[in-house]
């Protein structure tokens, strides 16, 4: 093992009551390819009033890790070009289920943001709001994209949106990253300042603090099961009636 | 593995996993204004069961802690066209009683609707402040008895530009027809004097705003249970 990495979707209050479950979607997952340990992450929000959203967060996040981690062993490996063409088949397949449901492709609008960690170099992608978060190595965080709001905080760019994906960002960084963060938009007013334009630190630095002392697979184990009640506890709750999912994965340094 | 705190040793189950340590931004607001027909043909029940509307409205809105904070109310009587309440948070938001009277001039309400709610993003703009598509309601038992042409134009101008959400509600007596040359949306027909049971249902949607949309749409619960139509 070497990430320590957790991650949780938690329901919102105002979906609990609407009748409505958790249309967050999060996948990750360790992959052993040539070049040692890469740390695949997806995660995603499907849009509350359409009718298959919760759907597409789950299948665009289930399919986008699947292929990356395929990706990870070919010659290329997870370049930017891949990533655009495994979106660009994810928008194809949600395409072909609207087709086949009958329904419009919005009805599956989702977000969709994830990260690939290898040791020396790291993709990043982001379609619509959201943040990922990295420790970019003198123990600050920063986001790599700020979220994609429009003029009101509940709409966003969605992957369905548009074929050519004029919203979808990669970025490749060649340098080790030690520390990952993701979440999704219910937990953006908790985890960034907005009108600093900066991350939150305290909130990273709290959360950080516990998963670096992790030392086994049991112990993340037992910060798991805390990363579900804490993103399920009155204190979040409090602050936000969204669902909300987070990720944290921190590099074990042996 | 083992912390050594003090004289004990606490377990890796033991040590407390979160953070409350949130970033301080202001709540995001939800504007709503309340463009209410107080004409003389509103006098007796109507008006009574409509004060009764609003005050559950405020009692619903209260009952969550988050709406409470980030839905903001206004109030526009007509006629005489009068700001009955500027926009205010739920908590500090305290209807007086309606009275009715004189004519109505829906047409002149619905404007200075529109334009309040413009000044209210320009606001939020300012001060930093996140917000949702605002919205405004009219509810009405009669025909505009002013010239309505341009607040019809302003409506559509403004949700086709996705400024605001409008929503027309006649009362028993409304010309329906009119109203649906006003409103892109159709307008509904409140079954008798259930403005209680609208209220609630305004209430209850306006709780699942923070909910994401594609496009214009914006998320509602049937209206069923008020509603004619």
């Amino acid at each position: 093992m070497m990430w320590k990495a957790i991650g949780y979707s938690a329901a919102g209050t105002a979906h609990t009551a609407a009748d409505k479950g958790c249309e967050d979607a999060i996948r990750f997952r360790s992959v052993y390819g040539n070049d040692g340990e890469a740390l695949v992450c997806c995660a995603s929000d499907g849009a509350g009033s359409t009718q298959y959203g919760g759907w597409a967060a789950e299948f665009s996040t289930s399919r986008m890790v699947d292929r990356i981690s395929q990706s990870v062993n070919t010659p290329a490996g997870v370049t930017e070009a891949a990533v655009y063409a495994m979106v660009e088949e994810i928008y194809e397949e949600l395409h072909a289920e609207a087709e086949y449901r009958q329904a419009d492709l919005s009805e599956f609008s989702c977000t969709l943001l994830g990260c690939c960690i290898m040791d020396s170099r790291s993709v990043f992608f982001q379609v619509g709001d959201g943040a990922i978060v990295r420790n970019d190595g003198l123990d600050f965080y920063t986001a790599v994209w700020w979220p994609q709001n429009g003029e009101y905080l509940n709409t966003t760019s969605f992957l369905a949106d548009d074929p050519t994906f004029k919203d979808l960002r990669i970025a490749v960084i060649h340098e080790p990253v030690a520390e990952v963060a993701l979440f999704t938009d219910g937990l953006q007013l908790l985890a960034l300042n907005m009108e600093a334009g900066t991350v939150h630190q305290p909130f990273f630095e709290d959360l950080f603090r516990v998963v670096r002392i992790a030392e086994n697979e049991e112990e993340v184990g037992i910060l798991q099961q805390k990363l579900a009640e804490f993103l399920e506890s009155s204190q979040v709750n409090s602050r936000t009636d969204d669902d909300k999912t987070l990720f944290l994965a921190s590099r074990l340094v042996s | 593995m083992y912390l050594y705190t003090m004289d004990e040793y606490i377990s890796f189950e033991q040590i407390p996993f979160g953070s409350d340590n949130f970033a301080e931004n202001p709540e995001p607001r939800c504007p709503c204004v309340l463009l209410l027909d107080t004409s003389g043909s509103m006098g007796g029940m109507p008006i009574d069961q409509l004060n009764d509307g609003v005050l559950t409205f405020k009692q619903e809105l209260m009952q969550d802690p988050l709406a409470a904070k980030r839905v903001e109310v206004a109030i526009v009587t007509f006629g005489p066209v009068t700001v009955e309440a500027d926009f205010h948070t739920v908590p500090n938001f305290h209807p007086r009683t309606l009275e009715t009277t004189g004519d109505t001039p829906m047409g002149a309400a619905i404007n200075l609707g529109i334009e309040m709610v413009s000044r209210r993003k320009r606001e939020y703009k300012e001060h930093g402040i996140a917000y949702y598509k605002p919205w405004i309601i009219l509810i009405t038992d009669g025909a505009p008895t002013d010239e309505w042409a341009s607040a019809a134009l302003n409506v559509r101008e403004g949700e086709n530009a996705r400024k605001f959400a409008f929503f027309a509600i006649g009362v028993e007596g409304a010309n329906l027809d009119i109203l649906k040359q006003i409103s892109v949306r159709a307008p509904l027909k409140l079954k008798g004097l259930m403005f209680r049971e609208f209220f609630m249902w305004l209430s209850a949607s306006m709780k699942m705003v923070s909910g994401k949309t594609p496009g214009a749409a914006i998320n509602l619960i049937s209206p069923s249970g008020w509603s004619e139509l």
